[in-house]
This record gives C-alpha cells, structure tokens and sequence, in this order.
C-alpha cells in the first residue's frame, strides 16, 4: 500500500493553529508538506462567512463556518439541528448541549451521558480551514512557572516534562508568529519571566470602560476581602490589566489595527484578530505544501518496524451525506507525521486505528490516549450596573482585560486557580438560551415578557411588571438597561482524570463517512467545583463593590449545576465551556504515564508527533493557544533537526 | 380621522390599485367611500367596501409608514429615514410587512392617517386591536433587531398557552441586521460592523446619551 501513497517529507492531520504554524515552519525550509483537512478548504475571502453570520438566527461560535449547522428547510428552530449521522465531517455546537438535547445522537455530534453520573463536555470546536481559532477570543497568555509543575510545588497531579524555561523563546516566536498585543510590565507582576529586554510585538490593547468599573470596584477590596480570595500576599492589591491578545492594537502582518466590532467570536470582519489561515496561508504561498480539503484521516497505519508507515483517508464532495454519495479512499506516507486535530480528533484517529487486530493500540502503549479530557470549566456571573451608573457595554473587543493574580498561589495546594475575563459584551451569551442579548430585552419590553429578568417594576422603574412599551419610552428603557449590563468570566483550572474520557462510539453511531464518532464521558472534580465556588465568593464581592445587582441564573434543569457552599450560603453553580480542548495524549518523562514526550513525539512510534493542547498534562488557567502555538515551533524544530536533516 | 386632503386626493388617484379588506374599521369605510367616489367620477369598475394595498412606491403610503414606525420605535422619524437614504431599509421593511400581513398593515396605516399629528392617539388606537398590536410589535422588533418576528409568535410568547410550540425568528437579511436600532439605543454598533476606529472603547460615547429618541 505505502507504494502507492504519494510520498512527502511531512504529513499533518488538521490545519488549525497547530498544523499551520508547523507547515508554514518546515516549508519556509524547503520540506514537503502535505496537510489533511476534515472540512473545507479557506475560501476566497471571508465574505460568506460574515454572511452566514449576519443571517444566523443563533449566532452561536460555529454559526458562521461550516457545514451547515441546520437542515437545510429551517435554520430558525432548534429542532431542526441537523442529525450529524448525515454530515460528513460533523463537529458539535454549543446548540446542542441544551438539557434535551446533548444525550441525544441525533442532535449531538458528541456522543455524551451514556454513564450515569455524566456531565456534559460544554466545549465545542470546529473542522473547517483554520480549526478551532477561527472562532477564538484571541487571548494569547503564556502560561505561569507553577503551571508547568503542580505536583512539585503543590503536591497536585503531575509535573510537565518541560517548565517555563524550556518554552520562554518559543513562546516569543509565536507571540511573532500570532500578533500579539501586550506590555511586560503587565504580565511580570505574576511571576512570569521574560528574557530581559523582551517586548510584545505590539502594544497593549486599549481597557474598556467595563474594565475601568471593575478596577475601580478591586481597588476597594480590603485585605481581609483579598486573604479571603486565597492571595498569597493580601497586602498586594488584585488588579485588572490588560490581557495580551492575538488582535492588532495597530498594523501588523499586513492586517489593520482592531475597530472594536465586539465580534472576535465567533468572527471578526477585519482579521484583525489573528486566526490560523493567515499562518496556513503563508505556508501554502511557499509553493512546499499541498493542502487536502474535506480529507478525513481515518487510519493511521504502523509497519512492521514499528514506525508509521502511512495515513488513510476519505474525501468527499459536499458536507451533507447525500444517498448514494462517491467518496473516494487516499493515503499519503511521509517521514515525519503529525496529528494536529485537536483533543477530541486526534484520540478519535488514533483510537479508530489498529495494530494488527488491535484497535486502538496505535501510539497507546499508555493506555492513555483519549484520557484526561480537561476543560476550563467556565463560571459566567452578570449583574446590572445602579441607575445613572451606565458603563457601556458592546463596545470593544468581546474582552480586554482580566484579573490574573489568582491564577497561582498555595491555595492550588487545595482547589483550583482561575482568571477572570472582563466581558465587555454585556449579556450577550448568558441570557435566554441561545438567542442572546440585546436581542432578548428588547423583545421582552417590546413584547411585554421577562426572559432577560429586566422586565419588572423594582429593576425597570416602569409602573408594572412584564411591560410591554410602544415610543420614547421602550427606547430610552433600553438604552438604560443595556448599557447598565456586566459580565464577568471565570476560567477555573481542572483536574486531571482519566475517568473524563473520549472513546469510539458504537459502531451503530456514525457520520455521514460511517465512521464512529467521538464518545465523551466527563464531569468536573471537587477540587474544580471549589475554584467555582471561591469564583462565586470573588464575583459576589465585585458586584457588591461596584453596587451592581447580580442576575446570573442557573437553569432547574441544567446538567452541569451543583450545590456550593459560599461564606455560609447554599448556592446553586454550573459551568459552561471555554472552548479549551486538553489533555488526551498528554506529555511526560517516561512511556508508562503519558502518550507523548515533551517535544509531543509518541513514544511508542518515533515517527508520529501528536500535537496541540491534547500535550497538556494540567490545564493551569491560561487560554491553550499560545502555549499549543510554542509548543508547535518547538516541535517543527525538532523535526527538522532531527527527523529530517 | 385625517383632514389631510392629499390624504383623500392620494386614495382616490390610487384606487386602481385595490384589494378587498374583510375588516371593517372607520378608516376603511372612508376608503371605501372614496373609492365609489372614483368609481363614479371615472366610471371604471369596482367594489365596496375596499380598501387600497400599501404600496412602498406611494411617497404617501412611505411617510404614513416611517411615521408609524418613528411612533411605535420612539425613533425620530428624520433618522430611522433620513431625507437622502441610500440605505432604504425602510422599504425592505415597508414590503416585508405589506407581503405578510397586508390587510392587517393597511389597518395600522389607516390609524396613521387618522391621527397623524397625535403620537399617543396612535399608539392607543394600535393598542387596542391584537391584530393590529402584534404587528406593530414585530414591527418594532424590525427596527431594532432587522429580524422578523411572526405577529402570531409574538401573541403565543405573550400569552403562551399549555404547551407552547416552538417558535423563532429569522433575521431579515445582512442588511437588516445591520441596520438595527437596538445597537444604536445601546450607544454601540451592531456586533461584527463597527464604523469606528481603534480604542473607541475606553471613551464614553459622544453624545453620552442617545439624540436621536423622540418618536415623530
């Protein structure tokens, strides 16, 4: 068979920030590059995208790519989610994580809930030209020292192979690579050591008048308030400052600077915020890559020798499996390979794969690819700012600063870390399921309802509850209500455990290709449900501080709530995604407790690289996609001096 | 009732272009009088009572509905359709209503014309029919969100019965959605189209609150 495969210097497996940043390396140096991707390829322009987006009913993160998220007779009601038995190269969507929908096969790309005591995955991701980061925030933090080693310093889970030191160059050349809009001074203050002299690419992103409100609320806390936080040094004040983001403060890589369209997800219009197919797109300009749309990989093939010897794959033709459809088998064979496919596909392949009669057994001496499936659980609370106290939400980027100063102290010894993003999007995904504000006030005062909790007397001041207006009035309740709403965010760290797993599906359960699809099983630990709580504690104190009235809701019927003690008082928690894929083919020092070496080189076939946040053996709390982008240069470096010198 | 007399003047020019309306209002009656007016002034056939479609190339019918509209949104008439406006969302919004619901749009202009220079007469006279509330609602709802909400829907979240359907809304086009007011009475852009330049963001809005609130 491997005769027949078009031979390469190096085979990638999905073109996201991984895959890309890899090509783009090794082809500026000459190699032969072949890319498979799942889904479809760039297009022209992102015109169709801003389209899709503009006309969703959902605007949802995966609203704008593809494939279509709806049959094609009605986009506009949920129950008309298309069944991901009939797409080709299907993917989840938050849209389907909804109390009746995300055990359901039909609905749900993920097969989830088959055990009792599951929670749901809330994460989603997309397989499209460009992964996950076409519909990313754009936060690009590098990880802090203790990140790298829980176990030593905190007795927690286990140590990284590598620590900061191994990563600080690399992540300043992907902090090039991506864009990034920073300042030193910012990031220092948490202990994370830049090489002296060392400046972000571009300056800071300018804070928004949210982060103002919430910097001043901070500035209030006393020392008690802070000790109780956990701070290791509650003298020290808790401050906001700027997040660095993959996103143009001004001029950069031929992209203009950010105008604000408070839409970095799912799409920004201007590519203002970096997104991988500006890196794949240079890797494809250097005339060294062959790029591969709607290609699954669907078997990774080991010799004899016990290296990999080539990569099997189906293309086809639209995204919707149509009766009676062509689709067509392929390999390729290179060198080097490399899955890139992210924390859920690149398990799924392996796991699809065989050795000899042996399923799953590629590059899983371990046991433990598609174990340790991690998330930032991600603990959203909003509030309504005081009468005449508007602070201007919608405006900016979705997020420009956070709190970062609990993302490590001795209390990790105990529960997790968090950071804390400073929505500057209102209430735009926490209200009224997934249609979002301001669509949902509006149509409340427009339509005499109160899904949004804004319609009644005491909050609205009008002379009755679930009011329905006509004229000045709705116009002036709004711009009042609306421009008086905050969202906070809480990215809370989570435990490693191999029960949160991503196995094959019953082969009854497939994709348009007939291939199994992912099976998530999955619940978070105490010691992540206590970072929400304390979550809870710090959100109760900023709101307090900044006289804002708190309305985060958890639904009686949502699958991810749970009961938290905070100072005394029963409350109810939940959590939704960040997004944050990690931990299924995790990176250690030796081949018995993990999958991969640090360089994310499988042990047991030296040959194959399985890259991306799936390397992470703990989460830490800082957003995956700087330290997956280091990560990639690291490797491509490896590769190239030592695979294919 | 309007003392317009171009009011009268526009209904008799355009009564070639009629449609029989079941609803039987004071407006319409008076449409209907008039259109037998024309019937025996011109001699060409018809049948009372009638009533005339809306028609979004009547510069009468387009004011009548901007003045609606700027009633109902609390929008001033001069911005939701400024004299120069290449945009025209209005007359996507004006066809959009008259195609869905025609016998009902033509009531809610009527109630325009009666009462054209009294907002709150408007307002109360839309109140009190549900037909003609619920269109106005999603009427409303155009404006400010550029997506279209059924009337029918709209009276079922209202007033949802034991096991409500599920309904929805669909957004009336990339246009409309940018066009939409909620942005702008949030002091904002619409999310994904922002005309601004970068850190806007850290300056409060200018003006710091909205001038364009004032209905008709």
């Amino acid at each position: 068979m491997a005769d027949e495969c078009k031979r390469y210097d190096v085979a990638i497996v999905g073109s996201g920030v991984a895959g890309a940043l890899i090509a783009k390396y090794l082809a500026a140096r000459g190699k032969k590059v072949v890319i498979l991707e799942a889904g479809a390829k760039i297009p022209p322009n992102i015109n169709d995208y801003m389209q899709r987006f503009f006309t969703s009913t959902f605007k949802v993160p995966e609203s704008p790519y593809t494939p279509a998220l709806f049959s094609p007779e009605d986009s506009t009601l949920l129950s008309k989610l298309v069944d991901p038995a009939t797409v080709n190269a299907g993917r989840p969507t938050v849209l389907s994580l909804s109390p009746d929908k995300w055990k359901d096969p039909k609905k749900s790309y993920l097969v989830q809930g088959q055990k009792d005591g599951d929670q749901p995955f809330t994460s989603t991701y997309e397989r499209v030209a460009g992964g996950t980061c076409t519909h990313w925030l754009g936060t690009s933090l590098r990880f802090c020292v203790n990140d790298f080693k829980m176990k030593s310093s905190f007795g927690q889970f286990v140590d990284w192979p590598i620590g900061y030191s191994d990563l600080d160059r690399w992540y300043g050349q992907a902090e090039r690579e991506l864009g990034v809009a920073a300042d030193v001074r910012d990031q220092a203050g948490l202990g994370i050591p830049y090489a002296a002299g060392y400046a972000y690419p571009m300056p800071r992103i300018s804070p928004s008048l949210v982060d103002a409100g919430v910097a001043d609320a901070l500035a209030k806390f006393t020392e008690a308030e802070r000790a109780g936080l956990g701070m290791d040094d509650p003298k020290k004040p808790i401050r906001v400052i700027s997040t660095p983001a993959a996103r143009n403060s001004q001029p950069y890589g031929g992209r203009r600077a950010c105008a604000g369209n408070t839409n970095c997800i799912p799409i920004c219009p201007i590519q203002a915020k970096y997104d991988p197919t500006i890196t794949l797109n240079e890797a494809l300009d250097s005339g060294n890559v062959e790029f591969l749309d709607r290609a699954v990989a669907s078997e990774v093939v080991v010799g004899p020798n016990g290296r990999v010897s080539q990569i099997n794959y189906i293309r086809y033709q639209k995204d919707f499996k149509e009766p009676g459809q062509t689709t067509a088998t392929g390999c390729v064979s290179a060198t080097v390979y490399v899955i890139a496919a992210n924390s859920i596909e690149t398990p799924r392949l392996l796991l699809m794969s065989k050795i000899g009669d042996r399923e799953g057994a590629v590059a899983n001496s371990s046991g433990l690819v598609g174990k340790n499936l991690m998330d930032h659980p991600y603990y959203v609370v909003w509030a309504l700012m005081p009468q005449d106290r508007p602070i201007y939400p919608y405006r900016g980027p979705l997020s420009t600063s956070g709190i970062e100063d609990l993302r490590d102290g001795k209390f990790r010894c105990e529960r997790g870390a968090f950071r804390v993003d400073i929505g500057n999007e209102g209430w735009n995904f926490v209200v009224g399921g997934f249609g979002g504000d301001p669509n949902i006030t509006t149509r409340d005062f427009v339509n005499g309802m109160n899904a949004s909790g804004l319609n009644s007397k005491e909050i609205s001041g009008l002379d009755r509850d679930n009011a329905a207006l006509f004229g000045p009035q709705l116009a002036q309740t709004l711009n009042n209500l609306i421009s008086r709403q905050i969202r906070l965010g809480f990215l809370v760290e989570q435990a490693p455990d191999t029960s949160n797993s991503v196995t094959l599906s019953d082969p009854s359960i497939t994709d348009g290709l007939g291939l199994r699809r992912p099976q998530i099983s999955y619940r978070i630990s105490d010691y992540t449900r206590k970072g929400i709580v304390q979550s809870r504690k710090m959100s109760n104190l900023i709101f307090a501080k900044m006289g804002a009235k708190q309305f985060t809701k958890v639904l009686p019927d949502d699958p991810t709530r749970f009961e938290g003690d905070v100072d005394g008082e029963k409350v109810m928690l939940n959590f939704m995604g960040a997004g944050h894929l990690m931990g299924t083919h995790r990176m250690g020092s030796n081949a018995k407790d993990s999958v991969v070496d640090s360089f994310q080189r499988s042990w047991d076939h030296k040959n194959l690289f399985l890259v991306g946040s799936g390397t992470f053996p703990t989460t830490g709390t800082a957003n995956p996609t700087l330290t997956i982008a280091a990560l990639s240069l690291r490797t491509a470096d490896r590769i190239l001096r030592e695979d294919l010198k | 009732m309007s003392d317009d007399p171009s009011d009268k003047r526009s209904l008799i020019v355009q009564n070639a272009n009629v449609r029989v309306t079941v609803t039987y209002t004071r407006r319409t009656l008076l449409a209907g009088a008039a259109a037998a007016t024309a019937v025996a002034t011109v001699g060409t056939l018809s049948t009372a009572p009638i009533a005339r479609a809306a028609d979004p190339n009547s510069a009468q019918d387009m004011t009548d509905f901007v003045k609606l509209s700027a009633v109902l949104t609390g929008i001033m008439e001069g911005r939701l359709a400024p004299a120069a406006d290449p945009i025209d969302i209005k007359r996507d919004y004006f066809k959009l209503v008259s195609e869905k619901r025609p016998a009902e749009f033509d009531k809610l202009l009527n109630i325009v014309r009666d009462n054209r220079n009294a907002p709150q007469a408007i307002i109360d006279n839309v109140q009190s029919d549900p037909d003609s509330k619920f269109l106005a609602r999603s009427i409303v709802l155009m404006w400010y969100l550029g997506a279209w909400y059924d009337p029918d829907d709209l009276k079922m979240l209202a007033e949802p019965p034991p096991s409500p359907p599920e309904v929805s809304h669909r957004v009336i086009s990339a246009k409309a959605y940018t066009q939409g007011w909620v942005w702008r009475v949030a002091q904002t852009h619409p999310m994904g189209s922002s005309d601004m330049q970068f850190g806007y963001w850290q300056r409060k809005p200018n003006p710091e609150r909205p001038d364009f609130i004032g209905g008709a």
